[in-house]
């Protein structure tokens, strides 16, 4: 008879390796990095703009020019390219945020060639058709309206905005009317400002060959600069963050969403490792404190979580839950008390020696395949162009962090005072 | 191709093991052959409050994730109408301390009464997020009761009211396990970087000194075919109206599923596709809209959902999806078919690049009779034509084989 009750000797790598992203040139100078890996005959392109919506002149316009690329070229009209990329079996995702824009599609390696030469072609010349701006404007406007019922979403949303301020780049939000009044000359406009090769970075991951990379350099190597004079900005400023509390009533709501957190720092910041390993304590796993306190304990939610949310010139770090009404006030005690008894207390061995394990599973699962990878490099890229040292140092303070280290992390970011609070629900229980 | 290898325990365990040795994590997956359909209809939602009491603790082993977490795995699970499915992503070398901590809760659970109070509260609370605090979150617990009037699938995953899950005691929770959760009730998937003598040793060293327990047979009652239309219609406070129209379609295992699929990926899939083409773009009626199979194993539902655009009558927007349905075996051309085949095509073949969909998959098809049909599905839609497609649309989009659910917005 086995012994049920022992568990089964574990182990931890002591060293983190992983495959690094060969890196070409095109001829225009753009960079392509090439992530050859995998068993089957797919493959996936990125393209990564620095055209993120700080850079708009105004709202929803990088939004709009990314997204309406796919609506109608010089050659083809919208119906088309749909057609065509769906013939193909292949999906375009692209995504606008605040630094970044990313134009992602996968396809099967047999019909990436001519999945290829159309990215290139709605990436060089949109037209932007008035009547598919109109089309796409209305839809904006009717999905983003059904968001705002969510308290999820309203919190979120007063959380940024209120961290970084309305007028900041980072806490900029698009209000419904904002897709009334966006035309199209400001679509062309940001396209040949900033949809340029000086802009831009190539990543194409997958199983694929040398035929694959010569028609990228076919498809972009010709890709003319973007006219934006300015760049890169090297900096952003961001003022002291915002703080306090904020309610958003939302009648006959049956849970309140909660948002707690402050501006924190870029990835570049020598504390980022070590407050990583923090926020896993507080709320970054299954077994967190929060979950371990306010779901698996009290039973007040589904699920409660904390996060870093990046970007290329700061950070922030946020609490965010859904609670029961009548569980709101008690769940935002029990948030502030785990954060001072980050602050009072040494994390014991015992537990830092489990999140230390999880974290190092975490890393290796983030390299587990081509697309995985892809993704964790394009990570890397995103926000402050670090390079694969940023993993390896992460993987060196998480086996030499100290309890010390983790209690002048905490007394250091998570003093209640310096938080803001947001909650969108109802008082009424 | 996806190659595996297949032994079955003594005590009915089936065993997969999928070999990929590019990876230095392992996935392992765990299918029970129990879901909501399983339940009693006075305890809906029990399947899932169940998977939460997974977690509680087992005989041997006063907590789950902690031990996992130690060895730097990760899990989770979910519950559907018709399988629970637990699954774990753990480096290599500690796949052990997985076969440890599955086997300890398959061979029985700590059955704690505090485990169980606060998952009742954690499980409503999901409720709440997921069914009643979303704009449109509980058509689903609407259409299902409108197009189901006797098969358990009339009440969604969830459960059709928290207090069934309020109301549940641990006697049932004991019952329910001792019903469901057996080796020969079970079906385990290994994939990533191991071998197959590890993976015996393993399952014969953890599984195998389970012993098999009688399994509650499945009676559940068949649902008679739909005669005539049915409507339902709420108002709710939410932006826009929407329309749900469902149809009753054939099981998971009949030659036509296939067709199905494909006449819901001609509906709806892509940008190209024709109700995003017709009714979103040409005549701006909805301002999104899907039609997808729920896919489930016992006869399904073909459903059509869309939000409608401000000022559009729901009685005309639910005119013009019925000419679309009818207008589809008219007007098909083969250049369509294709299309819709190769995004199959490429949807399944970027699911065998993820470790996890592998090893869910390979479950999921040996509890469809035969694990290989990972190989083969692909070519079952392949071989679909213009002609099935037309004769099963026929079928399926007929007025009184449909239940629709008008959810009006209230006039604010």
């Amino acid at each position: 008879m086995i012994n049920r009750t022992i568990p089964p000797p574990v182990s931890m790598p002591q060293e983190l390796h992983f495959t690094k992203a060969d890196v070409h040139t095109l001829s225009n100078g753009i960079k392509l990095l090439v992530i050859n890996k995998g068993d089957e005959e797919v493959c996936r392109i990125d393209l990564v703009f620095h055209a993120g919506s700080r850079y708009q002149q105004v709202n929803l316009q990088a939004n709009a020019a990314l997204m309406l690329m796919p609506e109608g070229t010089s050659d083809h009209t919208s119906k088309q390219i749909s057609e065509h990329f769906d013939f193909y079996g292949s999906f375009l995702n692209i995504d606008v945020d605040k630094d970044y824009a990313t134009i992602s599609l996968s396809s099967l390696i047999k019909h990436f060639p001519n999945c290829i030469e159309m990215l290139g072609e709605i990436v060089r010349t949109p037209v932007y058709p008035d009547k598919e701006l109109s089309l796409w404007s209305q839809r904006g406007k009717h999905k983003l309206l059904v968001e705002l019922e969510k308290t999820s979403t309203l919190a979120g949303r007063a959380f940024f905005s209120t961290l970084f301020g309305k007028a900041h780049p980072y806490g900029a939000m698009a209000s419904p009317d904002d897709y009334d009044f966006i035309a199209q000359s400001q679509l062309r406009s940001f396209h040949s400002s900033r949809i340029g090769s000086n802009f831009l970075t190539i990543i194409l991951s997958g199983k694929f060959g040398e035929h694959e990379i010569a028609l990228v350099e076919k498809c972009f190597g010709n890709l003319t600069k973007g006219s934006d004079a300015s760049p890169i900005p090297n900096g952003i400023a961001v003022d002291a963050s915002g703080r306090g509390k904020v309610f958003l009533e939302k009648p006959n709501a049956v849970q309140s969403a909660i948002r707690v957190g402050r501006i924190l720092f870029p990835r570049t910041h020598p504390d980022y490792p070590a407050f990583l390993i923090l926020n896993t304590i507080l709320g970054g796993y299954f077994g967190s404190r929060l979950m371990r306190n306010i779901r698996e304990d009290k039973g007040f939610t589904y699920g409660i979580n904390s996060f870093l949310a990046p970007f290329r010139h700061s950070g922030v770090f946020a609490i965010a839950t859904e609670v029961g009404v009548a569980y709101t006030d008690p769940t935002l005690i029990e948030i502030y008390s785990e954060m001072k008894r980050l602050r009072n207390e040494p994390v014991a061995d015992d537990e830092l020696l489990l999140v230390k394990s999880y974290l190092m599973g975490e890393i290796l699962r983030n390299f587990n395949g081509a697309f995985p990878m892809a993704n964790s490099i394009i990570k890397l890229l995103y926000y402050n162009e670090l390079d694969y040292s940023f993993y390896d140092n992460i993987f060196k303070t998480i086996r030499t962090i100290t309890s010390d280290r983790l209690m002048e992390m905490a007394n250091k970011w998570l003093n209640e005072e310096e938080m803001l609070e947001c909650v969108a629900g109802s008082r009424e229980t | 191709m996806v190659e595996f290898h297949r032994f079955t325990l003594e005590n009915g365990l089936k065993v997969i093991v999928h070999q990929d040795d590019t990876t230095p994590i392992v996935t392992f997956n765990l299918l029970y052959n129990v879901g909501s359909r399983d339940e009693d209809p006075e305890r809906t939602g029990f399947a899932h409050l169940f998977e939460h009491l997974m977690f509680g603790g087992s005989v041997n082993i006063p907590v789950y994730d902690e031990p996992l977490e130690r060895a730097g795995g990760e899990n989770n699970a979910f519950t559907s109408t018709d399988i629970t499915n637990y699954y774990i992503t753990v480096p290599r070398d500690n796949l052990e301390t997985a076969f440890w901590l599955e086997s300890d809760r398959m061979l029985s659970l700590d059955f704690s009464q505090r485990s169980l109070d606060v998952q009742k509260s954690v499980v409503v609370e999901e409720f709440n997020q997921r069914y009643l605090n979303q704009p449109y979150g509980d058509a689903w617990l609407l259409l299902r009761p409108l197009a189901y009037k006797v098969h358990p699938y009339r009440w969604p995953t969830i459960g059709k009211d928290p207090k069934h899950i309020m109301d549940s005691n641990l006697q049932e929770v004991k019952d329910f396990f001792f019903s469901y959760y057996t080796p020969n009730n079970a079906i385990l998937c290994l994939s990533g970087n191991v071998t197959i003598d590890e993976v015996k040793h393993l399952a014969n060293k953890w599984f195998a000194p389970i012993p098999p327990r009688e399994v509650k047979p499945k009676n559940l009652p068949k649902e008679s075919a739909q005669i005539e239309q049915r409507v339902m219609e709420v108002t709710r406070s939410v932006p826009f109206h929407s329309i749900y129209t469902a149809f009753h379609m054939c099981h998971r295992l009949h030659p036509d599923y296939h067709v199905v699929d494909l006449i819901s990926d001609i509906l709806s899939n892509g940008k190209s596709s024709r109700l995003y083409q017709n009714l979103v773009k040409g005549k701006e009626l909805f301002s999104s809209i899907d039609a997808y199979i729920t896919g489930e194993i016992d006869e399904g539902l073909l459903v059509v959902a869309g939000i409608l655009n401000k000022d559009v009558d729901p009685n005309d927007a639910q005119g013009a999806i019925f000419e679309e349905l009818q207008d589809l075996p008219k007007s098909l051309n083969k250049q369509e078919l294709e299309k819709v085949k190769n995004r199959l095509e490429s949807t399944f073949t970027f699911g065998l690049t993820n470790s996890l969909d592998k090893a869910m998959n390979l479950c999921y098809f040996e509890l469809l009779g035969d694990a290989n049909m990972i190989n083969t599905e692909v070519e079952r839609y392949r071989k679909v034509t213009i002609g099935d497609v037309q004769r099963v649309s026929s079928q399926l989009f007929n007025v009184s084989n449909s239940s629709t659910l008008i959810y009006r917005a209230e006039k604010r």
